[in-house]
Parts: structure tokens; C-alpha cells; sequence
């Protein structure tokens, strides 16, 4: 406080107020708890087994900066606009912002970007590693896993050529899953994305046994991604009937545009996708479509959306009847079946079911076999665990000695099969050689624990090749952890989708685009767990203004010379992306 | 130009005309027209000025403080219980020495919810620490917010424009509203003695300790005090531009009166046709308006309150336990002057009941009739109240 | 002095008519004031306002109680409100009306005038033909019957202050003016 007499003629004016600074009292030695930023993960993060750094994603979209949301996406997973659509995305069961209203539509979102970067004709900038090195790597099928593995390989330098026995690349995605959940035009530039690194895809060129040992010298390592294409029979008597058929072959025929006429009822034997895709693609074609089910209804391996729409579509469940015997009897099939229950517990955690009562007979003019399928050659299947061999998450790694390494991926040895699993397969796999690669074979498991997204199993490139989002710690922020003081409730947007009896009339893709207005406000919903989204609570609350914010306000520190610690800006903090921690050693 | 005008709409010209940076407030009735106007002006490009929209009264004060203290000149308007909310910040912008203005339309305190006329909310700020007019005309509310911007700046201290509920704020009369360059010759540009600035860091309001903050109040008296004595030269150079003076008070045939009636506010111009018609009677009755009431003009009081025999206030406001406010203060400038002529309170008017001509003949009249006064205050024109409960 | 008081409904243009009305005068030369009957009404609810009219500045500045002449924008309103409350005898009461008005006996005393302003208002395409605008046709009306103010000073009015459709609303105040019947003084009955 300072007196001042400006003129003679004002009275005499003195203010509150200070004139000298207070610097030089440096408050912050009073601080025994110190505040830090730290970015966490993200529970949908750590649940992707992509390991998409959503969190970031959903920021960027909000923004409006869709191509950069986009390339967050290619980082971990190159096929966006594929997950966008078929992926089951578990991410979304695992989204915090469930606990408050609903959970981010992730997975639209996903799409969205996909489909706007594609829409503006976008060529990805993905920065980190591409130094070349001299192991070149072939690949076996070009499924999901392959490509992806060619695409992860890729930028991690090593020269990848495909081998894929089919006529065209694409696999599951290309063959057995239909056109009205994944379009063909949006998987080609999906994969037209891949070749445009330079990647060779061989079509036609189905690689045998021999080719390990043929591969030795030219390849150093061979990363097998052939799928399952061996259909597994049901084991009954009249199963070999003509006119009884498998599932995916079916598929691959829509797939190629052979559109048969169907009519009468037609039974889907199975429960799993594939089964509730052959019997919506036989209720399109015109047939009634009955899936039979050894087990309960909550007990089938296919995706509860995916039952839910074939449910809309006509499609009937019956549940609990196991396939006997199949007999034909004027030009129809009669289908011998037994009624089952529940009784117990199996070792899976699914109810044991057992006969009940009386078999039972069902008249179809048609009989689909989709319970599933096994690898097509003996020699895909990956050895069982040794000293040189061993199996990771989703995919197993063998070493033999004169050898090239080989990786088993994709359905082969993924924990799941599903397009997310393939890609996280081959990202495991392309990390897996790289570390061997580099860092020799006693770095590998050390290695790959360090790219865990959070607790893992997820990996990250991102965190392999030291990318900035690399240093998020792997803490699963948890919804406790979220200051929901600072969200306001907002319904969770709904999936624009063609009405059942449009669906039926073809193989048009039945989930519509949202528009981007509908984008930003969906991914405004999205807490940004444990991601600093530069909102500023922190600067705002500090009663020490010991926050500094960079250049453009996209970068921020604190100043411990000031900082008290009394911890407001962590508490205020709405996404838990700063920690509180007691001072050491004072 | 002269124009029809409302009050409200009178003031809303003066802070157009006084060039005000930045405008923030809170709608209440009857003060609403005032900022409704503004806002319109600053959407029409008819000023050029920032339009804070608030969550509160306290937060338009608040948020004018912030403002004034980087050097610009700032307004709001409030009333009632609007003015009520505001306390607080009052204090802390006098403190501050922030020339801030505000117009306040006198409205009575709930409960019982009344948006009418009564002076209370206002008068119960009167030891906050501004500077306090009150008008009787469209004109002189005009006038008197381009004064409170010369008068405050000059001694750093806020000023309050006060005006009837209605009776004023929505009344539509003839007021001249002056040319922008006449305005700006009168008040230029504001040049503050202190504001923020970025390049010098300090903190505005810290602590004050005993051993300095009675030199700060008192700096605030001082201030109060060189109000009193500035304003004579600022209503000259008023008067020199635009041909109209008011006076911290003003007397109408105090001068050789028997009987003084003070009024505020737009009982005075009733009084006016009052005084004209029993003067025409013979009756020797004067009348004094008392217009600036923070600072008191206790001189002025007494220069023209000395020489009457009887005095009567009239309060359209009341200090419960005591008396009307005003009376209170005229018999405390008043008391030390040997030979003071004794003080008649009435109160009347409260709660926007009309203050007819019947009214005020009638307070004559009672003054007439009596020596001295029996009590404090008569509450004029009370009616049966039958409790039924 | 003259007072003058107008009756109509929230949402009506009363207020508006008063203004109107005080600013056509005061280009006429007039001193003015105005001001609506202060309190807090709706749309519907009947609502007042005033004028007061001087040759020398108005010191008064309290309601209104004895006004010389009355305007009632809505001939609804004759079944609630007494619109001769403290009006002086001789009085002008000038109603909207769709035709002559009836049981005239009640206005003994003083002066009647009558106009049907929601016609000509919904001619010229003010308001709805349901609720037509009246207020700008009402002064139209009243200006010939009080004989003051001049009808220019009642158009420029309109034109500074009305503006939406303010054509229209003048050409409906000029229909008004010449078309605004008289009836002058009503008798008492029995007197002749």
C-alpha cells in the first residue's frame, strides 16, 4: 500500500492495493504435496484390443479435426472404417460415462471419421519409425490379420510381401461377412490404404507346407494370418445330403454376387455370427429363416445387435434343440432334433445343457451348416508351447533355431475371432519380431509388457515406438475418478438405420452416416478420461497463478517456485489427467 | 434535440452519450427499460460498448469492477431487491475508488412483493460509500448521469442515480438530449488515475492492516468531502454547455418562508404546483429539494433550513425504530445550529401510494396547525387495516 | 391541464396509443406526459393508460383521477370496467365499436364518439382479422373528435414511432379520422 497525492486539487487517494511484488516470497516451500500432470488411460482404451487411444479421438472429433482424429485411429488399427462397422466394440461396455448416463457411441464415431476421411479422398500422415531394416518378412493370407500385420510391419520398417490363396485380399471381411454390414467398396479402400504403402499382395498364390523351409534365407520371418476355412461337420447321419450346406461358402457366393432364390423355411444350423448372417442373408433372398441352437439364446457366441436386428428382420430362434439326424423325404428335409436344458454349470462358465424328453421333427426345404470352422491345413495350427516357442496373447511366436521366426495370428491364435482380435494379433506379432529383431529374444516379453495399453493385453505402437501419447501412465482412470460436477447429461445419439422392410429388399448397408454435427456432439460426450484436453479448470482454479500455459495454450506447467500444493487444480481437474503426490525427501 | 421520452429511456441516452465501455446488469422490474434500451444500442452499433449479461446483480457489480479497474468507464442499473443482493460489492467498489455509475430505480423491499415506488433500498445503501442523487424529472436523470461520470472520476468514488418506480421510470415527457459533441466537451475521455496492468502485476483489494486501513476510509471521507466542494465547478461548466443547473439542493422561495417543505424525487415537481398555489393564496411556504444526499450538503441545508420557523420532510421511505431517513438526517445537520426551527416528519408514499397535491396540502396544513411536532413521523394517509384473522 | 385516459387490454397497444398520442402532440406544440397505469398485467387483463396535455410544463406527476376525455380500445371491456370512473362531465368517451353503440343512456352527460376500428385495422392488414391492431386507428379517431392534434402531427407520430406496416397503419388512422361517427352530448332519459 502505497500513499499517493496526484494533484493538489483530487483528494488524497489510497487504494487497496499492492505495489511491489510478492515474488520474492516463494510460497511454494510450504508445499508438501506437489501436483503433477499426468495423463492416464482410458478405460475404453485399455479395453480396445486395438488399443485405440480413444480418449484422444474423441477429443480431436469434438474439435472438428476429423483427419487428425482419423490418423489417432491408423496409429493403432488400419481399418477404421471396417471396426467403425463390424467390430463389436467392447470399448464402449467399458466407457465410464455409462455410470452417468450412457456410453460414448464410439464406435459411430469411429465410422464416421472413417468415412469422412475417405468421403475428402485424405492420405493419412502417420509420424514415427520407418527406418528401413534388412529382415524382410512374407505374409500368409490377406485377412485382417495379414494385412494389418503388413501394415504394422511396414511402418515399422521391415518389407513385407502377401500371399493370399484366393483370387482378391479381403478374407473374412471380403468372403464371409455380407455386403449390408460391411459394403465391398468400403473394404477395398480400406485395403487399396495398405497397397498404397508398397506392400505386393500375391492373389491366387496359396502357400504350402514346403514354404517354411523355402522361405528360410529369403525371409527372416513368416507371419501366418490364413484364417479358418476348414468347416467343422456336425457329426450327425445325413449331414452330407446334397443340397445341405455349409455357411461361409454360402457367404462368399452373395460375396460374389451369386444371388440364388430362396423360399421355404430354411434352417441355420449355429450360433455364432456367421449362422445369423446366413440366415439374414436367406431371409434378403427370400426364405424363412430358422437358426437352431444347441444352447440358450444368451448363450450364442453372436453379437446380441447383430441378433437383435436379425430378430427384426423375421428371423426365429429356437433355442435349446440339438441337431439328431437329417433325412430327406420329398424333396424336403426332415430335421430330427432333441430338446435340451440347462443343468449346471460347464467348465466355460456356460450352462451344461443335457437332453430333455422327447425328440422332436422340423421340415425345411433348405439346411445351412454355420457352427463354426477350424484352420484349413495342419501346418497353420501353432505348435504347442516349448523353449522356442511362445504363445502371447493373441498370437504365438516360434523360434526355431534354422528357422525363419514364425508367427501364428488371426483366428489361428487369437483369443477371440473377430476382425479387433486380428488386428491386435498382428500388431503383437509385428511388435513381438521387431523387439526380437532389434533387441534379441531375452527383451521380447519385457519388451511387450511395455507396450501395454494400461493392464493389457491391448498394445500400442504408439507406446512401442515412444510417441508422445506413449507416456500416459497405466492407470485406468475410473468413473470415481471423473468430476462429474463438470457434465451435463446428454442422451446418447442413436443409430440412424434402414427400416426392417427396406433391409429386406437387398444387401444395402442398413447403418446410415450421421452427420458431422451429430459427430461433435456425440464425442463431446466423451469425458476424455485421464486426457488433458487443455479445458483449464487447473489455470483457472489456482489461487497461487503458479499454472503457466504455453504458446497457443496447448502446453502446461507448473511453477513449484509459487505452487502451495493445496491441490485444487488435481480436484478440479473434470478427467483425472493430474495427480496429487506427497513431496519426497523433504 | 428535444424528444418524448421515458426515464428509462432517458437514462439509457445519458450512458450512450457518456461513451460507457462496458455495461453490466441484471433485469429487474421497473429498472428493465434501462438496460433493454442499452442493450439495444450496443446490438444496433448505436454504442460501442461490451454488454455483460450476469447471473445476478452481484455478479453485474462484480463484474464492473473488474472492468473499471482496467481504466474504463462502466455502468449498471438495478433495483430493490436487485440493489439488496448488490451490498456487498457496493462497499467493495467505493473501496476500490472505481467511478463506476449506476441508475437505481427506487422499488420497495418485499415481502410483501411490491415493484412500486419507495425510497428504502436506496437509502439503506447510504453508508456504502457512493455518492447518491435523486431526480424529479426525465431531464434531470438524463443530466445527472452525465454529471455522476465528470463528478466521479474526479474524486474517484461511484455514483448513484436514483429515480421513482414508474412515476419516473415510465413516464414518457419532453427531455432534451444534447448532441454527442456537446457531451464530450463536457466529459472527455476518461483518464484514470490507476488501473491494472498487465505489465506491472499487483493485487487490487489485498489485505489492510490497523495500521493502515483508517487512512484508507479516511482518504474515502476525504473524498466525500472534495465531492462537495468539486461540484460547484462541474455543474458551472454543465451549465455553461447546456444551459440547465440543478444544485446539490435546491430552494424554491425558502427565503422568507414560515413553513419549508423538503421533498426528493418527483414529489418535488408535484410540490412545485403545490407551492405555486397557496403562495397564490398568500401562504408563505418554501421548498427545498434536496437532490444530492451522499454527500449530505449539510451547509446547504442549513443556509436555506436556518431561517424558516417550522421545517417538514416528507420520506417515502422509513428507518424502522427511528423515522423517515431523510428527516432524520435534515435534523442532524440542523441540531447544532442555535435556534433551529423543529423538524416535521411524514412519511407517505410507501409502496408506490400516489403522492397527490390533496396529499401535500394536507402536510401543510398539519405543519400550519402545530407548534411543534408531537412525533418522529406521521404516516400520511393510513388506512383501517381490518385483520381478519 | 388535460387528462386523458386509455382503456384497452395487455397486448392491445394501449400503452403504444398513449405514447403515440403524446408524441403527436408535442410535435403540435403541446407540453406532454404519459405513462401506463403502473403494475404488472398480462395479455387480456384490462390495462389503462395516460396523457396529460398543458400549454406549460406538467409539474404533476401523480395518477391520473379526473380525466377530461376517454378512449376504449375495446368495447368488450364496457361489461367489467366503469370507463367513466372520475371522467369530468362533457367528456369525450370514444369507443371501438362495430356499430352504434347500445344502452348509450349510461354515458348521460357526457359527449360520445364511436368507430369501428377493428374493421378498418383488418382492412389495412393490421393484426389478424381475430385480433386486429386497433391502436393507431383509435387516435386516427381520436384526434377528430378532440379536434387536436392536427392529423399530420398524428401521422408523423406514426412514422417516427410505429415501424411495422406504418403505411398502413396511417392510412387506417386517416380512414378513422374521417369516418369516426359523433354523437355529441347524451341526454339523460326522459329529459328530451
Amino acid at each position: 500500500m502505497e500513499k499517493r497525492n496526484d494533484t493538489a486539487k483530487t483528494s488524497l487517494l489510497i487504494l487497496p492495493r499492492t505495489f511491489t511484488s510478492t515474488e520474492a516470497n516463494k510460497t511454494g516451500s510450504w508445499r508438501y504435496l506437489r501436483p503433477r500432470y499426468e495423463e492416464k488411460t482410458s478405460p475404453c482404451s485399455n479395453a480396445c484390443p486395438a488399443g485405440e487411444d480413444i480418449a484422444r479421438i474423441e477429443m480431436l472429433a469434438e474439435e472438428g479435426l476429423f483427419k487428425e482424429a482419423w490418423e489417432t485411429i491408423l496409429r493403432e488399427n488400419p481399418f477404421p472404417a471396417i471396426c467403425g462397422r463390424v467390430c463389436f466394440h467392447p470399448c464402449e461396455g467399458r466407457c465410464n460415462r455409462k455410470e452417468f448416463d450412457e456410453a460414448v457411441a464410439i464406435h459411430q464415431i469411429e465410422r464416421f471419421l472413417a468415412d469422412t476421411a475417405r468421403k475428402n479422398d485424405s492420405k493419412p500422415v502417420i509420424v514415427g519409425r520407418n527406418e528401413k531394416r534388412p529382415e524382410k518378412i512374407a505374409i500368409a493370407g490377406a485377412g485382417p490379420a495379414g494385412l494389418a500385420a503388413a501394415y504394422f510391419l511396414t511402418r515399422l520398417g521391415y518389407g513385407c510381401e502377401i500371399f493370399e490363396a484366393r483370387e482378391e485380399a479381403g478374407g473374412i471381411l471380403r468372403w464371409g461377412i455380407p455386403p449390408y454390414r460391411l459394403p465391398l467398396d468400403v473394404l477395398q479402400a480400406e485395403i487399396a490404404r495398405i497397397q498404397d504403402l508398397g506392400i505386393p499382395i500375391r492373389t491366387g498364390t496359396p502357400l504350402g507346407p514346403s514354404f517354411l523351409s523355402e522361405a528360410r534365407g529369403k525371409y527372416a520371418a513368416v507371419f501366418l494370418g490364413c484364417g479358418h476355412s476348414r468347416p467343422r461337420g456336425l457329426g450327425i447321419p445325413g449331414e452330407d445330403l446334397e443340397g445341405v450346406e455349409e455357411g461361409l461358402p454360402f457367404l462368399a457366393s452373395i460375396r460374389r454376387g451369386d444371388m440364388p432364390k430362396i423360399s421355404g423355411p430354411v434352417a441355420v444350423v449355429g450360433g455364432g455370427n456367421s449362422a445369423v448372417d446366413v440366415a439374414r442373408s436367406v431371409a434378403r433372398l427370400g426364405g424363412e429363416s430358422w437358426i437352431l441352437y444347441r444352447r440358450r439364446r444368451e448363450d450364442m457366441p453372436a453379437f446380441e445387435t447383430e441378433i437383435l436386428q436379425a430378430l427384426e428382420e423375421g428371423v426365429k430362434i429356437r433355442e435349446l434343440l440339438a441337431p439328431v439326424r437329417l433325412e430327406r423325404k420329398n424333396g424336403r428335409f426332415v430335421f430330427t432334433l432333441q430338446p435340451m436344458r440347462v443343468d449346471g454349470k460347464d467348465v466355460d462358465g456356460r450352462g451344461r445343457i443335457v437332453p430333455d424328453g422327447d425328440v422332436e421333427t422340423m421340415e425345411f426345404a433348405k439346411v445351412f451348416k454355420a457352427i463354426g470352422e477350424e484352420a484349413g491345413e495342419d501346418w497353420y495350427r501353432p505348435p504347442a508351447e516349448d523353449r522356442d516357442v511362445l504363445r502371447l496373447s493373441n498370437c504365438t511366436v516360434s523360434m526355431k533355431p534354422g528357422l525363419p521366426v514364425l508367427v501364428y495370428g488371426g483366428d489361428l491364435a487369437a483369443s477371440l475371432k473377430s476382425v479387433v482380435h486380428a488386428v491386435a494379433s498382428a500388431k503383437e506379432g509385428a511388435i513381438a519380431l521387431d523387439i526380437l529383431f532389434r533387441e534379441g529374444r531375452e527383451n521380447l516379453s519385457g519388451g511387450l509388457l511395455k507396450c501395454r495399453v494400461g493392464e493389457g493385453p491391448s498394445l500400442s505402437m504408439e507406446i512401442h515406438l515412444g510417441g508422445p501419447r506413449g507416456r500416459r501412465s497405466s492407470h485406468i482412470v475410473s468413473y470415481s475418478e471423473i468430476n462429474a460436477d463438470y457434465f451435463q447429461m446428454a442422451p446418447r445419439i442413436t443409430q440412424p438405420r434402414l427400416l426392417p422392410e427396406e433391409r429386406l429388399k437387398g444387401f444395402d448397408e442398413i447403418d446410415l452416416r450421421i452427420s458431422a454435427n451429430l459427430a461433435i456432439r456425440e464425442a463431446g460426450r466423451c469425458f476424455n478420461c485421464g486426457l488433458c484436453n487443455q479445458c483449464d479448470n487447473c489455470f483457472l482454479f489456482c489461487p497461487d497463478m503458479s499454472i503457466h500455459r504455453g504458446e497457443g495454450g496447448t502446453d502446461r506447467w507448473i511453477d513449484y517456485d509459487y505452487c502451495k500444493g493445496c491441490g485444487l487444480c488435481a480436484a478440479e481437474c473434470p478427467r483425472n489427467a493430474m495427480v496429487l503426490e506427497e513431496e519426497k525427501g523433504s | 434535440m428535444k424528444r418524448v421520452l421515458e426515464g428509462s429511456q432517458a437514462v439509457a441516452e445519458a450512458v450512450r452519450l457518456s461513451r460507457v465501455a462496458v455495461i453490466s446488469a441484471y433485469p429487474i422490474t421497473p429498472q428493465t427499460h434501462i438496460v433493454e434500451t442499452l442493450s439495444d444500442f450496443c446490438a444496433q452499433g448505436k454504442m460501442n460498448a461490451r454488454f455483460l449479461r450476469v447471473e445476478s446483480e452481484h455478479s453485474a457489480l462484480a463484474s464492473l469492477i473488474g472492468a473499471a479497474t482496467t481504466g474504463v468507464r462502466a455502468f449498471t442499473a438495478t433495483s430493490g431487491q436487485g440493489l439488496a443482493l448488490m451490498h456487498e460489492v457496493l462497499h467493495w467498489t467505493s473501496g476500490a475508488r472505481l467511478p463506476i455509475v449506476m441508475a437505481e430505480v427506487n422499488r420497495a423491499l418485499a415481502p410483501g412483493w411490491n415493484i412500486w415506488i419507495d425510497q428504502t433500498d436506496s437509502l439503506a445503501q447510504r453508508d456504502t460509500g457512493w455518492i447518491q442523487f435523486y431526480c424529479e424529472s426525465g431531464q434531470e436523470v438524463l443530466d445527472t448521469v452525465i454529471q455522476s461520470y465528470r463528478l466521479g472520476e474526479e474524486v474517484n468514488m461511484p455514483v448513484m442515480v436514483v429515480l421513482d418506480a414508474f412515476f419516473l421510470s415510465h413516464t414518457y415527457e419532453p427531455v432534451d438530449v444534447p448532441e454527442q459533441e456537446e457531451v464530450d466537451r463536457f466529459l472527455p475521455p476518461f483518464v484514470p488515475k490507476f488501473k491494472a496492468d498487465p505489465a506491472a502485476p499487483c493485487a487490487f483489494g489485498p489485505l489492510v492492516p490497523p495500521a493502515a486501513y483508517m487512512e484508507m476510509r479516511h482518504s474515502m471521507a476525504q473524498a466525500m468531502e472534495e465531492a462537495l466542494r468539486c461540484y460547484p465547478a462541474m455543474e458551472e461548466a454543465f451549465e455553461g454547455l447546456f444551459g440547465r443547473r440543478y444544485g446539490m439542493v435546491e430552494a424554491v422561495h425558502c427565503e422568507g418562508s414560515d413553513i419549508v417543505l423538503v421533498t426528493t424525487g418527483t414529489v418535488t415537481s408535484t410540490c412545485r404546483q403545490v407551492l405555486e398555489e397557496l403562495r397564490g393564496k398568500g401562504e408563505k411556504v418554501g421548498l427545498l429539494k434536496l437532490r444530492m444526499f451522499r454527500p449530505f450538503p449539510t451547509d446547504e441545508i442549513r443556509r436555506h433550513l436556518g431561517g424558516a420557523k417550522k421545517v417538514a420532510v416528507i420520506d417515502r421511505n422509513f428507518s424502522f425504530g427511528a423515522s423517515g431517513i431523510f428527516a432524520q438526517e435534515i435534523r442532524a445537520a440542523l441540531c447544532n445550529e442555535p435556534g433551529h426551527p423543529p423538524v416535521f416528519g411524514f412519511v407517505a408514499g410507501i409502496g408506490g401510494r400516489d403522492v397527490t397535491a390533496d396529499t401535500l396540502k394536507g402536510i401543510y396544513e398539519h405543519v400550519k396547525a402545530k407548534e411543534s411536532p408531537d412525533r418522529e413521523s406521521v404516516w400520511v394517509g393510513l388506512q383501517e387495516v381490518r385483520n381478519e384473522a | 391541464m388535460i387528462e386523458i385516459r386509455f382503456h384497452g387490454r395487455g397486448g392491445q397497444g394501449t400503452v403504444v396509443a398513449s405514447i403515440l398520442m403524446s408524441k403527436a402532440f408535442y410535435r403540435a406544440g403541446w407540453q406532454v406526459q404519459s405513462f401506463p397505469f403502473f403494475g404488472v398485467e398480462r395479455r387480456g387483463a384490462p390495462v389503462e393508460a395516460y396523457l396529460r396535455l398543458d400549454e406549460k410544463p406538467i409539474l404533476l406527476r401523480t395518477n391520473v383521477y379526473t380525466p377530461d376525455h376517454v378512449l376504449v380500445q375495446d368495447s368488450t371491456l364496457l361489461h367489467s370496467i366503469d370507463v367513466t370512473r372520475g371522467l369530468k362531465p362533457g367528456g369525450w368517451i370514444l369507443l371501438n365499436s362495430p356499430g352504434t353503440p347500445e344502452n348509450v343512456e349510461r354515458y348521460a352527460g357526457f359527449r360520445l364518439a364511436w368507430i369501428d376500428a377493428g374493421r378498418l385495422a383488418a382492412r389495412h392488414g393490421l393484426g389478424t382479422r381475430t385480433h386486429p391492431i386497433v391502436n393507431t386507428t383509435m387516435i386516427g379517431a381520436f384526434a377528430r373528435v378532440l379536434e387536436i392534434p392536427p392529423m399530420e402531427a398524428i401521422e408523423e407520430a406514426i412514422s417516427e414511432e410505429v415501424f411495422i406496416k406504418t403505411g398502413k397503419n396511417i392510412e387506417s388512422a386517416r380512414d378513422a379520422y374521417r369516418e369516426v361517427q359523433k354523437v355529441g352530448l347524451i341526454r339523460k332519459a326522459g329529459t328530451g
